[in-house]
């Protein structure tokens, strides 16, 4: 596409944002109803679901063996995920984790985009309720790599309105509001998201992660959509991640 | 017949004898109106819903419901109950193509 | 300032002109529903024709703005003793502009405890949420509420 209209279609956008208007801001007792749904979150079945499928491979005990640490370091290690992990030499989330550990246990891992493996992590991640994220980003240089690549990721235009991660979600938009949504900043430090995903998606009506968010949201700004569990992806939770370093998780989280 | 997932949950988790609780039945289940379209074929998806829920403590019913398609999807059912002995709750709900599903929990009052 | 009003009327025509709602009920021209109702013939049906009186016992509590039209929270509470001569019979929910105006009727007993009950609902679009009570006594409380849902969003 010509450069031009590239940057006409991109202004064109950026000046369809509006100030967030009473209009469309929920007001702080609203925010509170949504909350207090979180009380009977529908993805509490889904985790549960995800703690029998886990039970059926042996449970926290038999992950926190395959991990290598011990029960009661287990929630505090998975709140540093994703991390480099020596046995696949490669920066790895913990959906990935649990398709290897259903690899060595000779069954056929669950796919990475399955609604399976989406409330097996939802579980998994839900041991570590209550901790604070402590991703490392400066373990070992793969996890620096990836973090570079990560923010790398977040910032390069791409796709037909030449659009980043950061057009939409940095602190120069931020508070703006686009289709009625006002627009959070991501990429800020101290953005929470990571610790609340995975999450239920109440527009969907299901089981959603952080990933798989992604890719609705590349596919809506017309960019290419990026596999669940590829570098690119797995390095941009590494980024978000490491915004969210220090923030309580929270799993299952209540999103839109 | 489709093997639901369902979750009673009781708040406080511990009560005692007299104590008025709060208590949800959760379900996944489509609650489909009969109006939507399936997004790839394009097709009307046909009605299926929960039309009705009943409560019933140690074999009295407490509550029942009569219910829409306007719910939600994995509908979420919350009351309040009193306690009033050890036994159990055994939630029951019917949709319209006749499905049937039954969930019980355990009630054991402290002290 | 004219800029922002300039930005606020881009938004709002933005906003008009976003992507179909991933409620697809939620659009025109609609198939009706199995069971296509009105709110006047739904209130009429629970009343049989009695009207029902406002009154501060019954607390309604729904969002003035719903993020999204699929799940809203709606939550009734009625101030009663619940006493077998004294008692909330039920709680109707009801939607104003769904096909179908009835969400759901909540018969309750005194073994209830206390008179609540709360869900989630889907809402087509903006319109009231109405709680008709049935007490005991045979009358009938009403509390209604506008809740304006927003269909927008990337995704």
């Amino acid at each position: 596409m010509k450069t031009g209209i590239k940057i006409a279609l991109s202004v064109a956008l950026i000046t369809s944002f509006s100030f967030a208007s009473e209009q469309f801001s929920m007001s702080d007792a609203d925010r509170a109803m949504y909350a207090e749904m979180s009380e009977n979150n529908p993805a509490d079945i889904m985790v549960a679901d995800g703690e029998e499928m886990l039970d059926d491979m042996g449970g926290d005990e038999a992950f926190a063996k395959y991990l290598g640490v011990s029960e009661d370091d287990l929630p505090a290690y998975i709140a540093g995920f994703p991390r480099y992990i020596k046995k696949f030499d490669m920066v790895v989330g913990l959906d990935q984790v649990m398709q290897a550990m259903m690899y060595d246990r000779g069954e056929k891992p669950f796919k990475l985009k399955s609604k399976k493996m989406f409330s097996l992590l939802a579980y998994v991640k839900s041991i570590a309720n209550g901790e604070k994220i402590n991703i490392d980003i400066n373990a070992n240089p793969q996890m620096k790599a990836a973090y570079a690549l990560g923010e790398k990721t977040f910032m390069t235009k791409r796709g037909g309105r030449g659009l980043a991660c950061n057009s939409c979600h940095s602190s120069d938009v931020v508070g703006r509001v686009l289709r009625t949504q006002p627009l959070p900043d991501l990429g800020a430090k101290g953005a929470k998201s990571a610790a609340t995903w995975p999450a239920y998606r109440m527009t969907k009506s299901s089981l959603r992660t952080m990933q798989r968010r992604f890719q609705g949201c590349m596919k809506n700004a017309l960019l290419a959509v990026i596999p669940i569990g590829s570098k690119e992806m797995v390095s941009l939770e590494v980024y978000l991640t490491q915004k969210a370093k220090g923030s309580e998780i929270s799993i299952p989280g209540l999103k839109r | 017949m489709q093997e639901r997932k369902s979750l009673i949950k009781i708040k406080p988790k511990r009560y005692k004898d007299g104590e008025i609780v709060k208590v949800s039945f959760m379900v996944m289940h489509p609650m489909a109106t009969g109006m939507g379209k399936d997004k790839k074929t394009k097709k009307i998806i046909p009605a299926k819903y929960i039309n009705s829920v009943k409560f019933v403590y140690n074999g009295k019913e407490i509550t029942n419901m009569t219910v829409w398609e306007s719910l939600s999807v994995n509908p979420v059912f919350t009351t309040y109950m009193k306690i009033n002995g050890k036994g159990k709750l055994t939630v029951t709900y019917t949709d319209n193509t006749g499905e049937v599903h039954e969930k019980t929990k355990k009630i054991k009052p402290r002290g | 300032m004219q800029r922002r009003d300039f930005f606020k009327k881009l938004g709002v025509v933005t906003a008009v002109a976003a992507v179909a709602p991933a409620m697809s009920f939620a659009a025109d021209a609609k198939p009706a529903g199995p069971n296509k109702m009105s709110y006047e013939t739904a209130l009429n049906a629970i009343t049989g024709g009695k009207t029902p009186k406002k009154s501060s016992k019954v607390k309604l509590k729904v969002p003035e703005i719903a993020e999204n039209g699929a799940v809203v929270p709606v939550t009734v509470t009625v101030d009663s003793p619940m006493t077998p001569d004294n008692y909330v019979k039920a709680i109707h929910i009801l939607n104003g502009k769904n096909s179908n105006a009835r969400c759901i009727d909540v018969n309750l007993t005194p073994a209830n405890g206390k008179a609540m009950f709360s869900t989630r609902i889907k809402l087509g679009g903006t319109q009231n949420v109405t709680a008709v009570v049935e007490l005991s006594n045979g009358d009938f409380l009403i509390a209604s509420q506008s809740v304006k849902v927003t269909i927008g969003g990337c995704g």
